[in-house]
């Protein structure tokens, strides 16, 4: 499969699993596009389609709280910043989402 | 002129984009794309962002002694002195 017929599928994927938890996709097209490609090529390369923006250890316990969509794991942080750390998803609630921002996990 | 560091990944979309913010505003820095360094050279970054207070999430830039972790302008420029 192609990296793009694969974000493609991703999205799909992706949507499925956060729409009820809360979740949808970014409207950042840019954004959007990006982090689908990143985590299409992580699984073609790693097997797995990992976060693009955090840090990978090989710890498998940790790593795999890293796999998209990582809401679950996440919950408390990304609640409180209406989003995921990448952004590739944003809270339902949220209506502009370019005012939203990273805050690490220790200031939430 | 105050120094700049920053641990990134290669294919981070936050990371592009403070890398971006940097050089827009002709600031100097240093950075380590995590992903494309060796195993031995990610465990040692890993200690030092622990040490620093981070939790594993990119973009990590550290000005003097001001650590940012994430894309945030704002404070960039506030540890910066940049005027708006």
């Amino acid at each position: 499969m192609s990296i793009e017929a694969r974000k493609q599928a991703l999205k799909y994927l992706f949507s499925q699993v956060a729409e009820p938890l809360g979740y949808r996709l970014t409207t950042n097209d840019w954004l959007l596009n990006f982090c689908l490609e990143q985590e299409a090529k992580n699984e073609e390369k790693l097997g797995i389609p990992y976060c693009p923006c955090q840090m990978l250890t090989r710890d498998r316990e940790h790593d795999m709280k890293l796999v998209c969509p990582c809401i679950p794991f996440h919950r408390k942080h990304y609640d409180a910043m209406k989003r995921c750390w990448c952004g590739l998803f944003v809270h339902k609630d949220v209506v502009d989402e370019s005012k939203l921002r990273q805050i690490p996990a220790k200031e939430v | 002129m105050k120094k700049v560091k920053m641990y990134t990944l290669s294919y981070c979309p936050w990371c592009m984009k403070t890398k971006e913010f940097f050089r827009e505003n002709k600031i100097p820095f240093e950075f380590v794309d995590y992903d494309l360094v060796s195993e031995e050279e990610q465990e040692k970054i890993q200690d030092e962002i622990q040490k620093l207070g981070g939790d594993g999430g990119f973009p990590f830039v550290i000005i003097d002694r001001s650590v940012i972790q994430g894309y945030n302008p704002e404070e960039y420029a506030k540890a910066l002195g940049l005027k708006k």
